[in-house]
């Protein structure tokens, strides 16, 4: 007799949040950082725990106006620390998504988020030596870094430089204070644009310059950069520590726009129409450039990429693929579900990125 | 006069004697099975799924019959729908075998895309003069009766479903099976003809001695016994038990519950009975001990005193209970195979390991549905011997084995056979 058993549905009780089909976040906490930053921390509502790695963000779906707005931010807390997540957010002048998350996310409101996505993650390996360099709000990803190190005790030589308009805009600058009196291997250095709110301040000041790096970290060719912040601060940090002799092995950013919080980027178009991303296709071991008014699809076509399609619309769903990690702004038509969006599907013939992207293709 | 014959098949319609099984060659014959296919799965009223077997917009599983291959998929607006799983353009198939989820139907050969109502929405390289409103995909007659999906593949289906629909309607209120969830499903595959298999199911003769398990909850007795075959003690008890089937008929008929015999077996296109029938022992649920398998009820019942609603179509048995449903679905694959599809529902909220356990819930019918496939092909290995000869059936409890032979040799006559 042939016999065969199928499990249509299966509900085991897990306690992990599960990516691939976990999507509602409550909001427990918020916390004034500073005079513009706010940290929102979350929790699952079924009270399931977060496996993520420090440098890794969240995405979500807002719920403002008719649609949801997305948006990327990273995770701000330690990983050690499982029951939530915290992302830090600084409000910009203008900014819809950061004024709405200042202005309305309140302990209790739930919302839809994806995650943990990204690879904005510390390389493992005994004895490395790294220099976590942020600018303004891209400190969080390094923040949940440093947070990470702290909880585990593990042994480390870690140069943490963070760059930030004025003094007053130093964020979570008490609690680094205090994790670098008690953390063997953490160096601080805070380095504000200028002095405006806070004349006392007894550091240096300006911007990041290979003078000032090589009196900071007179060993950054050893060590490992790890870099997020706005794009013209990035791309400071990497000329310098390119100068400075670090090979670009040991270089890693956080080119994704939105963990650096900086809105009034995104929101400009010409900043955004005029920057190309990285976008890898993992099963044809390739990476293309797409700028950012390209879809996926076009540029994966003239680059000689097969990526099945057909109508070339969002209708028709044929080219969907997974999104290993990015966001991408997608206009499709029908041709893709909410569900198969939240898990990880995109439509690459109706999608221009926002970020790198690595593509399951 | 001169006699004629539709087929090479009427003949052997007119040799079936009455009250015995039929000739061999109706369980046997390839042609039958083409004739059975067509009369009886294409031009009456079978039951093909649920409801609960695509829960979410967007899903859809596919159902395959004979040749024809139909989709069950639920549409935007909530609604399910049937459809066949055909392209418009050159005949493909457009989905897989088994359930997906999707956002428009697409066949996967040259991309035409129809919208989940089926109308066609884009057609790569058609030209501009190329009118899609013409070429939707074809819809399937169907009818969701509290929850179950039957479906007739003809143009003119049998009205006589109504009755089915009425009673049923009525009965299923209660149990809400549109909000259930398959909580296990088993496909086997028995080595035997459609009709050997539904009529293995019509009949619990054979219960006491091959399905310990199931006769924990069930009472053979309730589908017919020869008193004198009885015991002076099983007689009485048997006499006692039918004082009690009309005691509680009674009762929970008076409860809001209809629960009398309803038959619609001979001279009728749509063959079907339902009863409420008692649960034997604890009197909840078919379950090893007859006690619920789930602890959360179905629908808006309170009870688990409210029996077994058990229903029969020409292509489908079912139980309803307090706790939990169980749900046969009959599909001739060949002449000597059929699928019979078993699904447990449970209340869509209910979670396996906290308000039931699926060990409990699945274990009467896993293993009935086992001791049912080894009888049906014992069945049709000796029907195939040519030492069979058509046997008679039994006068007490082969009665309604009697009459599904007699509706289908009449259903086959009425389609020219």
């Amino acid at each position: 007799m042939d016999t065969k058993i199928v499990h249509p549905s299966s509900s085991n009780r897990n306690d992990a949040w599960d990516p691939e089909r976990d999507d509602t976040v409550v909001c427990i906490d918020v916390h004034q950082e500073t005079h513009d930053v706010k940290s929102f921390t979350f929790a699952s509502p079924q009270g399931k725990w977060f496996a993520f790695d420090s440098g890794q963000y969240f995405l979500f779906d807002f719920p403002l106006g008719p649609d949801a707005e997305s948006r990327c931010y990273s995770i701000s807390s330690s990983p050690q620390r499982t029951s939530t997540f915290t992302v830090t957010v600084k409000r910009v002048a203008g900014g819809k998504i950061s004024n709405w998350l200042h202005d309305k996310l309140a302990s209790g409101t739930t919302v839809k988020a994806q995650g943990p996505l990204g690879h904005f993650v510390r390389p493992r390996g005994a004895g490395r030596k790294f220099l976590l360099l942020s600018g303004g709000s891209g400190i969080t990803p390094v923040m949940s870094i440093v947070r990470d190190l702290a909880d585990t005790c593990e042994p480390t030589d870690v140069v943490f430089l963070h760059a930030a308009r004025t003094p007053k805009d130093l964020i979570f600058r008490e609690e680094l204070s205090n994790l670098a009196g008690r953390m063997k291997g953490l160096r601080l250095h805070f380095l504000p644009e200028v002095v405006a709110g806070e004349p006392s301040w007894a550091g240096l000041t300006g911007r990041i310059s290979p003078e000032f790096m090589k009196l900071a970290v007179p060993d950054i060719a050893e060590r490992i950069v790890m870099c997020c912040g706005p794009a013209p601060f990035m791309a400071a940090a990497r000329k310098i520590s390119a100068e400075l002799g670090v090979p670009a092995s040991s270089y890693i950013e956080e080119s994704f726009d939105a963990a650096v919080i900086d809105e009034t980027q995104l929101s400009i178009g010409e900043v955004v129409t005029a920057r190309s991303f990285e976008v890898e296709f993992l099963k044809q071991a390739r990476t293309i450039d797409v700028a950012g008014e390209q879809t996926v699809l076009s540029c994966a076509k003239k680059a000689g990429l097969r990526i099945p399609s057909s109508c070339a619309n969002g209708v028709c769903g044929t080219c969907k693929s997974r999104l290993v990690s990015g966001s991408v702004d997608m206009k499709h038509n029908g041709g893709i579900r909410q569900r198969e969006i939240d898990a990880g599907l995109f439509l690459p013939c109706c999608s221009k990125p926002l970020s790198d992207l690595v593509i399951d293709r | 006069m001169l006699q004629t014959f539709a087929s090479s098949i009427s003949s052997l319609l007119d040799t079936r004697a009455d009250g015995h099984s039929l000739p061999a060659g109706l369980y046997t014959r390839e042609d039958v099975f083409e004739a059975d296919i067509d009369v009886f799965f294409r031009k009456h009223w079978i039951c093909i799924g649920l409801e609960c077997d695509v829960p979410e917009p967007g899903d859809a599983t596919v159902v395959d019959i004979g040749n024809s291959g139909l989709i069950i998929l639920r549409d935007d607006d909530n609604q399910v729908r049937v459809v066949h799983n055909v392209c418009r353009h050159r005949g493909s198939r457009i989905l897989n075998a088994g359930s997906s989820v999707i956002s428009k139907l697409v066949c996967p050969y040259h991309q035409w895309t129809y919208e989940l109502d089926g109308e066609l929405a884009y057609a790569p390289h058609m030209g501009a003069d190329f009118d899609k409103s013409c070429k939707s995909l074809r819809p399937v007659n169907f009818k969701s009766i509290g929850g179950l999906i039957y479906a007739c593949l003809s143009d003119n289906p049998p009205s006589d479903i109504d009755r089915l629909e009425e009673a049923m309607t009525e009965r299923l209120a209660p149990y809400d099976i549109r909000n259930t969830k398959v909580a296990f499903q088993a496909d086997v595959v028995e080595h035997g003809n459609w009709k050997l298999t539904m009529e293995n199911n019509r009949e619990c003769y054979h219960c006491s001695a091959n399905h310990p398990e199931l006769c924990v909850s069930f009472v053979d007795l309730d589908f017919g016994f020869d008193p004198e075959s009885l015991s002076p003690e099983d007689r009485e008890q048997a006499e006692q038990h039918e004082a009690l089937y009309a005691e509680r008929t009674k009762s929970w008929e008076a409860d809001g519950y209809p629960s009398a015999a309803v038959e619609q077996l001979v001279d009728c296109e749509t063959n079907f009975r339902t009863q409420r029938l008692i649960i034997s022992g604890a009197g909840e649920s078919q379950t090893p001990d007859a006690t619920a398998a789930s602890s959360k009820l179905l629908g808006t019942m309170t009870r688990k005193d409210l029996g077994d609603t058990h229903l029969w179509g020409h292509n489908s048995w079912n139980h309803f209970m307090g706790d939990h449903a169980v749900v046969a679905i009959v599909i001739p694959l060949s002449a000597d195979k059929t699928l019979v599809r078993t699904k447990w529902l449970v209340h869509k909220d209910a979670v396996e390991g906290i308000d039931y356990d699926l060990e409990k819930l699945t274990n009467v019918w896993v293993a009935t549905t086992d001791q049912d496939a080894e009888l049906v092909a014992r069945s049709h290995a000796g029907v195939l011997d040519p030492a069979y000869v058509p046997g008679p059936y039994s006068p007490f409890s082969e009665t309604n084995l009697d009459r599904f032979a007699a509706w289908y040799i009449d259903r086959m006559r009425a389609h020219g056979y």
